[in-house]
């Protein structure tokens, strides 16, 4: 396990959220005194990343750039504490499928079949399916716009999602909302995430707690991106969270980019890790281009959770090798982080991992394998493409939830009432208005 | 029994948590100080800290955790301090909670209430009617009431109603208002209003605590043989558009009464809905009493002049049964 100490303030000089050191002066060297507390915060990650991103002008052009060192070898897979193998390749096929199911989407909206954008979640993969691995059935997830594998995970299919995009009369929203935009109550336990950013964190957190009034302690998880971890709700859900030790899970997702600014623009701290001090919980690094890693922590967090412990906040380091959505070719990100991240393709040293290093999959059981999620997802594509638009008429109605069409009942069981002798106060005066 | 209006409301919520453990409160400083307005004076007591959750200030959180907590089978009653601060959890309610069945067929079984209006010289930022921010928003219902009959009969369908509803509880009545209300179960059902008063000349529809300054003008008017019909509103979303049209019918003339701002305040909408229903019965223009388009003034003689007052009433009707 690695434990790495933090002492604020930190002598040594800082290094970036993703490798970034130009920012925060350091502060003057020396130990902790007994006035200075410290503080820790768990570090999974095999690599340091040292760089950052600054706007230069070059002539006429303001355009960013990287500077640091992008030379450092590619760490392995950590291995990881908890996983067997059989759950390795399970994980490591919700990833191919998270990934082939986006690029069949791209060749879509190329033939014009996608209405509106499509967003990509290359590069992050693991994140999104590693972690919502580490949820039991009855627990909840709310996912962001690129965790399209946490929604695959929590058994939506690739057709679900493909619908989604085309507008289809049978996805899951019946053509009402777009791409990760749908959720489910009654099965699989996921929350639809809406367009702004952070609203989900307080609504997890409002999840757990009517679990917790049914007697249950449920682990629940949902994602922050670095770019959305400056809303103000982000703030509020989590503290909320905290105050009230709910099993919040929240993954930050710092995949460098929000939309076109980077990560050192959105935020002072070194790691967002860091923000957990703050609300009095623990907080975690990852690399997220390791599933291993990306499980483990959420499966302590979950852990934790169900334990009545309160939240968790994981920052998973990566980035997002897309543009925002279909749309952005990207063209403000400097190749060389693109290169350095390539390298890291949390797939491909997944594969490597299993293949080579683990031996769990022979080359033959890893082509099938590939093969199977390549004849779902045409049989899926091909479902999603042949099925209807919806009936004009259809936008009609739904508005409101009316007589019997739906039973509002508790999910984990009747609330025991422990309840006090005391009977309603009437202690007031009244002042008549006339 | 005799109630106040506050009262009531703290009898409506008492109950359904007594007859639903799946009701529960959330909101600042609700437990054991019993709420800024002390409608949950008690509850803690009663009901426990795991039922009456004092929450950080933080309204974003309290109407999401709610929500959160509905989409498992709870019902959660949200206090709001002073629904002026409703504008901080805007985007929970408009786009989170409002649009959920719509989007993804979840129901959203909740309550966000708490007090709302002026006439208490609170000022600009806890005098404000918030009403048509919510029901310009297609999912929610939007509940006024005027008496402390309605006021705890609306509160309890609120709690047993399967959408959410954004409740406000007009703060000058708190207290001002006391009547005689069943000790047994009731509830008033939403989407309908009431007539506050039968009268023949014309008809005057309104909500919240603008009905009592219509009845109060309504006595004033009878002394000259001009008979008001008063409509209260009771919900303001789902609109009761029978009950609009019906007076209108009645009596031909009509005055649209309310404490909020001019511009796009709910007149605007029941005067489309008059022309919709019930052009062809108008024998008169339609008349709309309301506050000025400004923030709530501070200052008592300003506050006076910026809400609409009996006096209006009785100079606006008696223009418009001459007309």
């Amino acid at each position: 396990m690695a434990k790495k100490k933090r002492t604020l303030p930190k002598a040594a000089v800082r290094t970036g959220s993703n490798g970034r050191g130009h920012r925060a002066p350091a502060p003057p060297a020396g130990k902790a005194t007994a006035a200075q507390r410290t503080y820790t915060i768990l570090d999974y990650r095999l690599e340091n990343p040292n760089f950052n991103l600054r706007q230069v002008r070059t002539g006429d052009e303001v355009r960013y750039e990287v500077q640091g060192d992008l030379s450092a070898p590619v760490p392995p897979i950590r291995e990881s504490k908890y996983l067997s193998k059989q759950q390795c390749i399970e994980i490591y096929r919700w990833m191919l499928l998270n990934r082939k199911m986006e690029t069949a989407l791209e060749n879509l909206y190329k033939q014009g079949k996608v209405i509106g954008g499509v967003y990509f979640g290359l590069g992050q993969e693991a994140c999104s399916c590693a972690s919502a691995y580490a949820l039991k059935p009855d627990e909840w997830l709310g996912p962001m716009i690129r965790n399209q594998g946490s929604l695959l995970v929590r058994g939506f299919s690739a057709r679900d999602i493909m619908m989604q995009y085309m507008a289809k009369a049978g996805s899951p929203t019946k053509g009402r909302d777009a791409s990760s935009h749908f959720g489910d109550i009654e099965r699989r336990n996921v929350v639809a995430p809406i367009s702004t950013l952070g609203d989900l964190i307080p609504v997890l957190a409002g999840v757990a707690l009517g679990a917790r009034l049914q007697g249950r302690n449920i682990a629940v998880m949902t994602y922050i991106g670095d770019g959305g971890q400056s809303t103000g709700v982000t703030y509020e859900g989590l503290n909320f969270a905290a105050v009230q030790d709910l099993g919040l899970v929240l993954f930050v997702e710092n995949n460098l980019w929000g939309y076109s600014t980077p990560a050192d623009m959105q935020f002072r701290v070194k790691d967002l890790a860091e923000r957990a001090i703050a609300y009095g919980i623990p907080g975690v690094i990852v690399d997220g281009t390791d599933a291993c890693q990306v499980y483990d922590a959420a499966h302590e967090a979950c852990e934790r959770a169900r334990r009545g412990e309160g939240p968790t906040l994981i920052e998973a380091k990566m980035m997002r090798m897309k543009g925002h959505a279909i749309h952005d070719a990207a063209e403000y990100v400097p190749k060389p982080l693109f290169e350095y991240w390539r390298k890291r393709d949390c797939i491909a040293r997944f594969e490597t991992f299993l293949v080579n290093v683990k031996k769990w999959l022979s080359r033959e059981e890893n082509l099938k394998l590939i093969e199977d999620v390549d004849r779902e997802l045409e049989a899926d594509r091909d479902f999603a493409v042949a099925s209807p638009m919806p009936e004009p008429e259809s936008a009609a109605g739904g508005v409101y939830c009316e007589a019997g069409c739906h039973e509002i009942k508790p999910k984990y069981g009747m609330p025991k009432a422990k309840m006090g002798t005391a009977g309603p106060k009437r202690t007031e005066a009244a002042v008549h208005l006339k | 029994m005799q109630l106040t209006y506050l009262e009531a409301i703290r009898q409506g919520i008492w109950e359904e948590m007594e007859r639903d453990p799946t009701v529960f409160c959330l909101g600042e400083d609700i437990g054991i100080y019993g709420g800024a307005f002390k409608v949950t004076d008690g509850f803690i007591d009663r009901f426990g800290p795991e039922r009456v959750i004092d929450t950080p200030i933080a309204e974003s959180a309290i109407v999401g955790a709610a929500f959160g907590a509905s989409l498992t089978g709870m019902r959660p009653v949200a206090e709001f301090q002073f629904m002026d601060f409703i504008g901080c959890a805007f985007n929970q309610i408009v786009n989170m909670v409002a649009k959920a069945h719509y989007r993804w067929g979840a129901p959203a079984p909740l309550v966000i209430r708490g007090p709302s209006g002026g006439n208490v010289h609170g000022g600009p930022f806890h005098s404000q009617n918030p009403e048509m921010w919510f029901v310009h928003a297609p999912g929610l219902k939007v509940v006024c009431p005027a008496s402390a009959y309605d006021a705890k009969g609306l509160i309890k369908a609120a709690i047993r109603d399967n959408n959410p509803v954004i409740f406000f509880e007009h703060k000058y009545l708190y207290r001002r208002i006391k009547e005689e209300v069943p000790a047994e179960d009731y509830i008033v059902p939403l989407g309908k209003a009431r007539l506050a008063r039968e009268g023949r000349d014309l008809s005057i529809i309104t909500y919240a605590a603008m009905v009592h300054v219509a009845l109060e003008a309504a006595e004033i008017l009878a002394k000259e043989g001009i008979d008001l019909e008063v409509v209260d509103l009771r919900t303001v979303s789902p609109l009761d558009r029978e009950a609009i049209a019906q007076t209108v019918r009645k009596t031909s003339k009509v005055i649209l009464l309310h404490e909020d701002v001019r511009t796009g305040g709910l007149a605007g909408e029941i005067s489309a809905i008059i022309n919709e229903e019930a052009f062809d019965s108008l024998d008169g223009p339609i008349v709309r009493i309301t506050a000025q388009d400004s923030p709530v003034p501070f200052s008592p003689p300003q506050e006076e002049y910026f809400l609409p007052k009996a006096s209006d009433v009785v100079r606006e009707a008696r223009k418009l049964k001459a007309y």
